[in-house]
């Protein structure tokens, strides 16, 4: 491989970017054409059938509380509780219990409102993340400067501590310096990811060539305009992972806002929820069972539309790098 | 990097690989402090939101709140308190049967789907894998939400469906069996997750390791759990440690659970639950912070405990 002459070098950076993406296509394609036949096994033809009836069995148990979650947003309170969970049943109320989640009821806020919040705490906060953590792993895989290797591993140290171990200590120090109920207060958290600094250096380190970093510099490009025109576009799959676990992280959270919101009125879908929860349970307030459902539906529907949608960028390989390096 | 080879058999065309072998510059520029200011700002929201917050609370840790006499020197009286407390102790008794069951369920099941789908051997196992990854996108608050209510005594369709088949009356919610439900809430929650990271270090093994397997006469089940399984091990240790810490930290599904059956899960249900209430719920601040870092350390050492193992192995070189 030393020997081969440099055949038809592209010239310029951005040909080379453009090289590199192809790379990384023609590689995963490889990764396709990496499993051993079946047939090699010597498997009876019943074992295929077996295997694929338990991965059936299982996506069943996985999706029946989904379905049941569907057929329920549209039942009224009543028939929630009195007719069979998984068919639907007359009078058919969805829209009606949708139009419900628009009003407030009674004194525990406004689901829409919530709605908004959590939009806003996940987008501005796995948006914070997601740069953070390409700075700071761009930083970490190309930059060699005094005390990298230890802050590197004091970020690793954090890998494994959870925001619920953080909560309480967040809060006591909010009370001190007047960030409860503030939505910074959820947010600036919400931006720490240790993990995903580690999935992007690691991500960088094989995805951001050093020579095209170098050569970039030659041409006179100084180290912002390296970052933003190079780097970025070449992390982008990365990056987008790093923002949809972070969004899944911060519209997931529950411990953390349920700590530092005292107000009904900065709640997150996820404690507003369970406030609805607790009146339902416990049968005080009337009627909101349909409301807790729709909510819950509602409350599902963009995340999961938002794993759809940019599907094809999530790398899920890069999960295991949070896990195995 | 060992794909370096293939990928110059594969492309000819690349151009990093026939240019001249300059000589190696390291993970990139050396010297100067350029590299700190992309590094910086994530430094600084980690050392505000992570590390000054621990420091506090174990400052908080060290005093006691009166409402007579105002906030005093404690010392270690409320980790004391802590550790002596019989609730406490409950919690985190419980979380240990919690994990001894649903970290080795989930990671099995997670193995043996990541095993049949990489190995091909089921079909539509592309589709099954998108569906087992779903949960983990749905915030716990809505799975446990799901659960209680197909579980609810008398009137859940599972439990009518259990009363049919021969267990009527049963209670999912009563003290002996919330716990069991849990697990059960969180196996659905987080087997596609596990799976993921499973089948991706599945997918990761060179196939000649396999083929020379299966020529050398080696049967199915052999090729998964003498080839395949101990391959992917680092990546079965990292995610007992990660269940690990979630099993610590079980919060979300015992509280929402408890708006159904408040009776069934107590104040100090799991230690997370007992931080909450003993700050937040019933204002002992000072009390709940050491009990707050009691648990951080644990999650601390178990953090660790990972970091440790994997160095190692020499997967942080």
């Amino acid at each position: 491989m030393m020997t081969a002459p440099p055949p038809a070098e592209p010239h310029g950076w951005a040909a080379r970017c453009k090289a590199a993406a192809t790379k990384r296509r023609e590689r995963r394609a490889a990764e396709l054409a990496n499993a051993v036949p079946i047939r090699l096994y010597g498997l009876r033809r019943g074992t295929v059938t077996a295997l694929t009836l338990c991965a059936a069995l299982f996506a069943l148990f996985i999706l029946a509380p989904l379905a049941w979650l569907v057929i329920n947003a549209t039942k009224t309170q009543a028939n929630v509780y009195n007719t069979f969970g998984f068919w639907f049943a007359r009078p058919f109320t969805l829209f009606h219990n949708l139009s419900l989640l628009t009003q407030s009821m009674s004194g525990s806020g406004v689901y829409l409102q919530w709605m908004g919040n959590t939009a806003l705490y996940a987008a501005v906060g796995a948006g914070g993340a997601t740069v953070l953590c390409a700075l700071a792993g761009y930083g970490f895989a190309r930059y060699r400067f005094r005390g990298s290797n230890a802050l590197f591993y004091l970020t690793l140290s954090t890998l494994l501590v959870p925001i619920t171990a953080v909560a309480l200590p967040l809060y006591l120090v909010y009370a001190k310096v007047g960030l409860i109920n503030s939505i910074w207060g959820m947010v600036l958290p919400s931006m720490v990811s240790p993990v995903g600094v580690y999935l992007m250096r690691t991500y960088i380190a094989a995805s951001v060539p050093p020579d095209l970093v170098a050569a970039a510099r030659i041409d006179g490009a100084g180290e912002v305009t390296v970052f933003r025109k190079i780097a970025v576009p070449l992390m982008l799959p990365g990056l987008v992972t790093v923002f949809l676990l972070n969004v899944v992280a911060v519209w997931n959270n529950y411990f953390l806002p349920l700590i530092i919101f005292t107000h009904s009125s900065s709640y997150p879908l996820t404690v507003g929820l369970s406030l609805l929860a607790q009146g339902a349970g416990t049968g005080t307030k009337g009627g909101l069972v349909p409301v807790l459902i729709a909510g819950g539906l509602v409350t599902v529907i963009p995340v999961v539309l938002l794993f759809v949608l940019l599907q094809r960028y999530f790398r899920a390989d890069l999960l295991r790098g949070s896990t195995t390096g | 990097m060992a794909s370096a080879g293939v990928g110059v058999l594969s492309a000819p065309a690349r151009p990093a690989q026939a240019a001249p072998r300059r000589p190696r510059r390291g993970r990139g520029e050396r010297g100067g402090v350029r590299g700190l200011w992309f590094v910086l700002p994530f430094l600084a929201v980690l050392t505000l939101f992570m590390f000054v917050p621990l420091g506090y609370a174990i400052y908080t840790s060290l005093f006691t709140t009166k409402l007579i006499g105002g906030t005093t020197f404690a010392g270690l009286a409320n980790y004391r308190q802590v550790l002596t407390s019989a609730d406490f102790w409950d919690g985190v008794r419980r979380v240990l049967i919690f994990a001894v069951i649903q970290v080795p369920v989930t990671i099995g099941l997670a193995a043996f789907f990541a095993a049949i789908f990489d190995l091909g051997v089921a079909k539509f196992g592309r589709f099954f894998r998108v569906v087992f990854f779903i949960p983990f996108a749905i915030p716990a608050v809505v799975g446990a939400l799901m659960w209680s209510f197909l579980l609810l005594p008398q009137l859940g369709p599972y439990t009518r469906v259990a009363g049919a088949l021969g267990f009527p009356g049963a209670n999912y919610f009563s003290s002996t069996l919330v716990l069991p439900t849990i697990i059960l809430v969180v196996i659905w929650e987080w087997t596609g997750y596990n799976m993921t990271i499973l089948y991706t270090a599945l997918k990761s093994i060179p196939r000649d390791v396999v083929e020379a397997a299966v020529i050398d006469g080696a049967t199915f089940s052999r090729v998964i759990l003498r080839v395949k399984l101990p391959m992917i091990k680092p990546a079965v240790v990292m995610l007992v440690f990660v269940n690990l810490v979630g099993a610590l930290q079980l919060f979300t599904e015992p509280s929402i659970l408890s708006a159904f059956q408040p009776q069934a899960v107590s104040y100090s249900f799991t230690p997370a639950l007992y931080v909450y209430n003993t700050s937040i719920g019933s204002g002992e601040y000072n009390l709940g912070a050491a009990a707050a870092v009691v648990l951080g350390l644990v999650i601390g050492l178990i953090s660790a405990g990972s970091l440790a193992w994997r160095r190692r192995k020499g997967d942080l070189a």
